[in-house]
C-alpha cells in the first residue's frame, strides 16, 4: 500500500486497485458477471483487457467493463464456497461498482476489515504463483504497486485458453462467449423479391433453390433471409443489440428499395454460446451417470448431447472440454446452463 | 347360423351354412335365398385344415394395421432373422416399431425413413440387450445412408423416450475379432499368419482397454480402434514373421473391411506403447521405434497399469510442478496458449519427463488462436446513416447493366449450341 493519506476517500482507491489486481489474477472473478440478473446491460459482459495507458492514467479504470453489481444476490453460490472466497467476491463486487461509478457516489464504499485483507492477500498470493509465469513482469504480485500495470493481457474470457489451476471454489470462473444470435422480425408488407435482388448489391435470390432473398451486410457481419410475406430472419450477430441493429439495417435497405417496411415483433429466437472448461472429459462416464439427459453416440457424433431441463438448453460436450450451448432465448439461460453443467463436468475431470 | 343375420327376402332368422360345390354359403332355410356366398376365412390356408396360427400371420391384423406398417413389421422380422438374433429380440423390436407408428410424425414420414426405422428398432433392441451391433452393419444391410439413419435414430429415441445403453466395447471386440478369417490356413492365409483365436482375442481386449484408458476411444468411432488393436495383437504374437505385413494387407487377408481412421488409431496406439516402453528399464536401452515396440507388446501389456501411471501424469499436480520448473528457468516463455505445449518445450530439456495423458485433440497445438472479440458497445438503437445503407444499393445505371447482363446470359443459355 502507498503511504498514508489523510483523506480516507483517497486512500481507498489504492486499496481498490490492489484488490482489483488480486482479483484479476484470480479466475474466480468473472464468475459474477454471468450470474447477474438481466438488469445488467448486456454489453457489459465482455471484459476488455485494459491497456497499460489507461491504467497509469487512472487506477480506477482498471477494468473497462462496467458491471453494475448493486443487486448481486450471492445465494446461488454453492455451500462449499469458502468464507474467504465469499469475501473475495464481495470485495470484488464492491470495487467493481467503484470502478464504473462515475455517476454513482461512493456510498457502496467497501468496509474493509484488516482480516479480510489478510485472507485475500493470502488467497491471491497462492494463486498468483501459478500465474506468475503468465506475468513475467509481476514477480511478486502479492505486493500492490499502483504504478505497475496489471499485465492483463489476461482477459478473463473463456476463449483465451489459460493455464488451468485447481480452482479454490466450485465457481467456474469461465464465461461462455456468444457466437450466434438468430432473430426474426416482421416488416409487415408484401415484398417483391425479384425487385430486391435486382436493386440490392448484397442480395442473392435463387427461387428454384430457396424462396427467399439472402442478404448480407458488413457491419454487424450478419446474414438475413427475407421472405415475400415480409418476414425476415437475421443470423450471425454476436450479441442481442448487434442482432437488433442488423435487423434494423436490413429493414432500412428494404425501405430504401421502395417498400413500406416496418419493424414489428423483433424477437430473439435462438442464442448459441461456447466455452472451454480446459480439462478433458470422460464422456462415457457422463452418459452413464446422466443417462436421462445425455445422448452419446460416438458412431454418429464425437460429442455428447446433453439436454438440460432447467433452463431448457442443449449442450454439446466434447472430450477436449469444449462446450457449445444452444437453444437459449436469453443470455442468462446460457450462463445459467453453463454454471449448472460445470460442477457435473468437474466430476469427470480425472480419468 | 343362429344369432346373426336375417334373410333379406323373407326376414327369417333361420340361416344355415351349407356348401355348394365346396363353397360354403349362408342359405335361408325358409325361402332358400342365398344370403352370402363364401365366408371370410380367418386363415390363409384352407379352412379344412383349421390350423391355429398366430394373429400376426392371420388376416385379422390386416384390418387394423396399415399396409406400410405391415411391410415394416415384416422387414423387422426379416432383419432379426438375418442377424440371427434371439427370439425375444424380435418381439421387442416389433413392439418398438408399433409404438413408433402411433406417432403421426412417423406415419406421415417418407418411405425411406420408414425403411430406416426398421433398422433403428432392431438396433435399440440389440443395445438394450448388450448385443454388439454397429450402425454401420445395419446401414449396410438396409442399403441406407448413415445420415438418414442417424436422423431417424435420434428422432425415435427422443420420441419414444427410450434409454439406450452405450455400445458394449468388450462384446464388440469379441464379435468383430471372430469375424477375422485368420484362424485356419487357407490359400490366402499362409501358415505363419494363422493365429489362435483365444490368444488374439485376449490380447486385443487388453489393447482396447489400454486405448480406452488413454483417451483414444472417447469421442471416436469404436470400430477403427478395434481394427488397429487386432492388428497389433496379431503382429505381436509372432512379430518376426508378421512385422512386414501392413494393416491394409492384414485386413484384406482377413476378409474384413479396413475403416479409414484405423491407420491413424494405429499410430496413436503405438505412440502410447512407446511412451510406456520408455518406463521399462530393459526397454529403454533398446531405443525402440514404432516397429520394434511391437515385439514387446506382451511385456508392456503385462505391466500396463503400472507403466501407464509412470509414463503419464495428468491433472494439476503435474502442471504445478512444470510451472514451477518454468519459473525457475526464467519466464521468457510468455504465456503459452495451452499449458501442455509449454510442457512439451520443457520435455526437450528433460526427456524423461512424463507426458500428459490427454485426448489427441488436446495434444495437438490449436490451428489458429481464438481472438477475444472486442467489447461491443452497440445498443441496437443507433442511428443508421443513409450513406451506409446506400452502399448496398445499386445505382440505376448499375441496375440497367445488370439487367442487360442477365438477359444476355439467359439468351446464351437458351441457345446452348450457337452456330
Amino acid at each position: 500500500m502507498k503511504g498514508t493519506r489523510a483523506d480516507p476517500m483517497e486512500g481507498a482507491p489504492y486499496l481498490e486497485f490492489y484488490l482489483d489486481r488480486c482479483a484479476a489474477q484470480d479466475d474466480l472473478v468473472p464468475a459474477l458477471s454471468p450470474l447477474l440478473s438481466p438488469v445488467v446491460p448486456y454489453d457489459v459482459y465482455m471484459p476488455d483487457p485494459p491497456s497499460p495507458d489507461t491504467i497509469s492514467e487512472s487506477h480506477l479504470e482498471v477494468k473497462d467493463t462496467s458491471s453494475d453489481f448493486s443487486s448481486v444476490d450471492l445465494s446461488f453460490l454453492p455451500d462449499e464456497l469458502t468464507q474467504e472466497n465469499r469475501d473475495h467476491i464481495a470485495i470484488k463486487s464492491q470495487h467493481e461498482i467503484e470502478d464504473n461509478g462515475k455517476t454513482q457516489n461512493h456510498q457502496n464504499k467497501l468496509p474493509l476489515p484488516s482480516e479480510q485483507n489478510g485472507e485475500v492477500g493470502l488467497h491471491s498470493s497462492s494463486l498468483s504463483n501459478s500465474y506468475a509465469h503468465l506475468h513475467p513482469g509481476a514477480a511478486d504480485s502479492a505486493q500492490p504497486s499502483a504504478e505497475k500495470p496489471t499485465t492483463d493481457a489476461l482477459p478473463l474470457v473463456a476463449m483465451t485458453p489459460m493455464t488451468p489451476v485447481t480452482p479454490a471454489s466450485e465457481c467456474s470462473g469461465i464465461v461462455p462467449q456468444l457466437q450466434n444470435i438468430v432473430s426474426t422480425v416482421n416488416l409487415a408488407c408484401k415484398l417483391d423479391l425479384k425487385k430486391i435482388a435486382l436493386h440490392a448489391k448484397n442480395a442473392e435470390y435463387n427461387p428454384k433453390r430457396f424462396a427467399a432473398v439472402i442478404m448480407r451486410i458488413r457491419e454487424p457481419r450478419t446474414t438475413s433471409l427475407i421472405f415475400s410475406s415480409g418476414k425476415m430472419v437475421c443470423t450471425g450477430a454476436k450479441s442481442e443489440e448487434q442482432s437488433r441493429l442488423a435487423a434494423r439495417k436490413y429493414a432500412r435497405v428494404v425501405q430504401k428499395l421502395g417498400f413500406p417496411a416496418k419493424f414489428l415483433d423483433f424477437k430473439i429466437q435462438n442464442m448459441v454460446g461456447s466455452c472451454d472448461v480446459r480439462f478433458s472429459i470422460r464422456l462415457e462416464g457422463l452418459v452413464l451417470t446422466h443417462q436421462q439427459f445425455s445422448s452419446y453416440e460416438p458412431e454418429l457424433f464425437p460429442g455428447l448431447i446433453y439436454r438440460m431441463v432447467k433452463p431448457r438448453i442443449v449442450l454439446l460436450i466434447f472430450v477436449s472440454g469444449k462446450v457449445v450451448l444452444t437453444g437459449a432465448k436469453e443470455r442468462s439461460e446460457i450462463y445459467e446452463a453453463f454454471e449448472n453443467i460445470y460442477p457435473i463436468l468437474k466430476g469427470f475431470k480425472k480419468a | 347360423m343362429p344369432g346373426g343375420g336375417r334373410c333379406p327376402d323373407c326376414g327369417s332368422a333361420e340361416l344355415v351354412e351349407d356348401s355348394h360345390y365346396s363353397q360354403s354359403q349362408l342359405v335361408c332355410s325358409d325361402c332358400g335365398c342365398v344370403v352370402t356366398e363364401g365366408v371370410l376365412t380367418t386363415t390363409f390356408s384352407e379352412e379344412s385344415n383349421l390350423r391355429e396360427i398366430t394373429y400376426s400371420r392371420s388376416t385379422g391384423e390386416n384390418e387394423q394395421v396399415s399396409r406400410s406398417q405391415q411391410r415394416g413389421l415384416r422387414r423387422v422380422r426379416d432383419l432379426c432373422r438375418v442377424l440371427q438374433l434371439p427370439g425375444t429380440f424380435e418381439e421387442t423390436a416389433i413392439t418398438y416399431y408399433q409404438q413408433a407408428y402411433r406417432h403421426s410424425g412417423i406415419r406421415t414420414a417418407r418411405l425411406q425413413k420408414k425403411e430406416v426405422l426398421v433398422g433403428c428398432c432392431v438396433l435399440i433392441t440389440c443395445r438394450q440387450h448388450n448385443w454388439p451391433l454397429t450402425m454401420g452393419t445395419i446401414c449396410t444391410l438396409l442399403y441406407a445412408d448413415l445420415d438418414v439413419f442417424s436422423g431417424a435414430y435420434m428422432q425415435i429415441v427422443k420420441l419414444l423416450g427410450l434409454d439406450v445403453p452405450s455400445l458394449c466395447l468388450t462384446d464388440l471386440v469379441k464379435t468383430y475379432c471372430s469375424s477375422f478369417r485368420l484362424f485356419r490356413t487357407s490359400p490366402s492365409v499362409p501358415a505363419k499368419y494363422v493365429e489362435d483365436k483365444d490368444q488374439m482375442l485376449s490380447r486385443t481386449l487388453q489393447l482396447v482397454e489400454l486405448a480406452s484408458e488413454t483417451w483414444l476411444v472417447t469421442g471416436r468411432h469404436p470400430l477403427p480402434v478395434i481394427t488397429a488393436a487386432t492388428f497389433l495383437a496379431w503382429q505381436s504374437l509372432r512379430p518376426s514373421d508378421r512385422l512386414t505385413c501392413s494393416l491394409a494387407r492384414f485386413c484384406k487377408m482377413a476378409n474384413v473391411d479396413l475403416p479409414y481412421p484405423a491407420a491413424s488409431r494405429l499410430q496413436e496406439l503405438v505412440a502410447i506403447l512407446l511412451r510406456m516402453a520408455g518406463q521399462l528399464a530393459w526397454l529403454q536401452v533398446l531405443k525402440l521405434d514404432k516397429r520394434s515396440v511391437v515385439k514387446h507388446i506382451g511385456d508392456l501389456l503385462q505391466h500396463r497399469h503400472l507403466l501407464l501411471r509412470m509414463a503419464f501424469q495428468d491433472g494439476s499436480s503435474e502442471m504445478e510442478t512444470e510451472k514451477k520448473e518454468q519459473q525457475r528457468q526464467g519466464q521468457g516463455r510468455g504465456e503459452e496458449e495451452v499449458g501442455h505445449s509449454a510442457l512439451d518445450l520443457s520435455k526437450g530439456k528433460r526427456p524423461a519427463s512424463p507426458a500428459l495423458l490427454l485426448p489427441p485433440c488436446m495434444l495437438k497445438p490449436p490451428k489458429r488462436t481464438c481472438p477475444t472479440p472486442p467489447v461491443s458497445t452497440v445498443t441496437g438503437d443507433e442511428n443508421i446513416s443513409d450513406s451506409e445503407i446506400e452502399q448496398y444499393l445499386r445505382t440505376p445505371q448499375e441496375v440497367r447493366d445488370f439487367q442487360r447482363a442477365q438477359a444476355a446470359s439467359q439468351a446464351a443459355q437458351s441457345v446452348p449450341n450457337p452456330p
